[in-house]
């Protein structure tokens, strides 16, 4: 019998930008009653999973360092305790899981230890990033942060708090999250609340989603970025003619091979030669990739294809002519040509 | 889809120095060869017709040859970034699809 598999969402934002607040708020939504939390504070006390008012039983507080750099061994220990306290019955029968990150991690490794670990993956799937950004001080630590500009990056949904404590939102605020990630929805929290579903109700990574998808393909136009966000970019490349699905893998491995941590995220829509009605969607983070998964039908009648990058220091005139080589010679040897 | 040009190659090549900070003049021979110039200088070459490579890559007059242009890239890189190390793509356990 197949089993469920149980969403974990990712909160992450920089210290004091409102995470807690966010996930008070999304508790005390009757919806959300069978969230399970992962909490973790850099800091020899735990404060955070104090402030959480919920079943105690579902809420973890790891305070043993920050999560991106114990990533491994604690927190898929922890995801293991906690499916296992599920299926003894030892605490609720909870149907998502939050994890919070300290405001100092890095969230790419924590995708990371998602994505890779084979037992956990027989029982969840990687949900949605949600990045908090204080309305109010947010610009500061952007350019101040560098970590909190990888938060902004890699996120799949980005939320302004603190907008009771502002007379509005900054030009200049909003336009470094558009060139940071322009693909992320920005949504709106004041005093904390924010329409949760959202946020963690949908699968972000579900090709059946697939408004989302033309979300974050429509919304990747090309960004010059400012001198204090030039080491992280996003840019779009597209193809018209149809790419053979062994060039896409060589492409993807190339990508992998020679960028590394510095592909921060890649989602993409591919229009696969061998499968034309039906896209393949991919999805890659540093140099772990999903399979391709495959869409029923393409979200419009646009069959082309659409990679986004949300990278640091990744020329896009390379990843052009990498491509265009990669197609070439894949087409060449099919051809039988020399 | 156009075959691939060895003016494709070159670019690619060329792009591929920026992309990795890596300093270094690349040439287009007349004889269809690209010239990576330096300490070492590396050619890069269509292989033979009968061979069942399909580049020769001679560093230092040491011959090498690549099946195709992965590896192309990554004898490349590997002469001229001494502190490069390829990271192997991994393939996500987790399911990309909610079932």
């Amino acid at each position: 019998m197949a089993t469920e598999l149980i969403p974990v969402s990712v909160l992450t934002g920089f210290l004091g930008s409102g995470k807690t607040t966010i996930l008070c708020h999304m508790l005390r939504q009757p919806e959300f009653s069978r969230t399970a939390v992962v909490i973790n504070e850099f800091g020899e006390v735990a404060l955070d999973h104090e402030l959480i008012e919920t079943s105690e039983d579902n809420v973890i507080a790891l305070t043993t360092g920050c999560l991106c750099c114990r990533v491994r061994v604690d927190l898929t220990q922890t995801l293991h305790d906690l499916l296992r306290r599920r299926d003894e019955g030892a605490c609720t029968r909870f149907n998502r899981i939050v994890i919070e990150t300290s405001g100092l991690a890095d969230p790419a490794p924590i995708l990371h230890a998602l994505m890779t670990d084979t037992a956990l993956a027989t029982r969840l799937v990687l949900g949605n990033v949600v990045t908090t950004v204080d309305a109010v001080a947010g610009e500061v630590t952007l350019e101040r942060e560098a970590i909190s500009r990888k938060q902004v990056a890699v996120a799949d949904r980005i939320v302004l708090s603190k907008l009771d404590l502002t007379s509005g939102i900054e030009a200049s605020l909003r336009s470094r999250l558009t060139t940071l990630n322009p693909g992320a929805p920005t949504l709106r929290a004041v005093y904390g609340q924010i329409e949760c579903d959202n946020l963690f109700g949908a699968a972000l990574h579900d090709p059946k989603t697939v408004l989302e998808i033309s979300s974050w393909l429509a919304e990747a136009p090309e960004h010059t970025p400012s001198d204090h966000d030039a080491e992280i970019k996003s840019f779009t490349i597209a193809r018209v003619e149809p790419i053979q699905a062994v060039a896409l893998t060589l492409f993807l491995e190339a990508l992998a091979e020679h960028c590394g941590a510095d592909l921060l995220r890649l989602k993409g829509i591919v229009n696969v030669a061998e499968s034309p009605q039906q896209p393949a969607v991919i999805h890659g983070v540093q140099h772990v990739f999903h399979a391709p998964a495959w869409l029923g039908h393409w979200p419009s009648d646009d069959r082309t294809s659409r990679m986004v990058f949300i990278s640091r220091r990744i020329r896009r005139q390379w990843v052009e002519v990498l491509l265009d080589a990669i197609c070439a010679e894949v087409a060449d040897v099919s051809a039988g040509n020399r | 889809m156009n075959c691939l040009s060895i003016g494709l190659v070159h670019e690619l090549i060329t792009q591929s120095l920026a992309a990795w900070h890596i300093d270094g003049v690349v040439e287009l021979t007349n004889d269809r060869a690209i010239l990576i110039g330096g300490k070492p200088e590396i050619r890069i070459e269509p292989a033979q017709a009968r061979s069942m490579f399909r580049w020769t890559i001679t560093v230092d007059g040491r011959t090498r040859h690549a099946i195709s242009l992965l590896p192309v890239l990554r004898q490349v890189r590997e002469v001229l970034d001494p502190g490069y190390q390829a990271s192997r793509v991994r393939v996500a356990i987790s399911p990309l699809v909610r079932s």
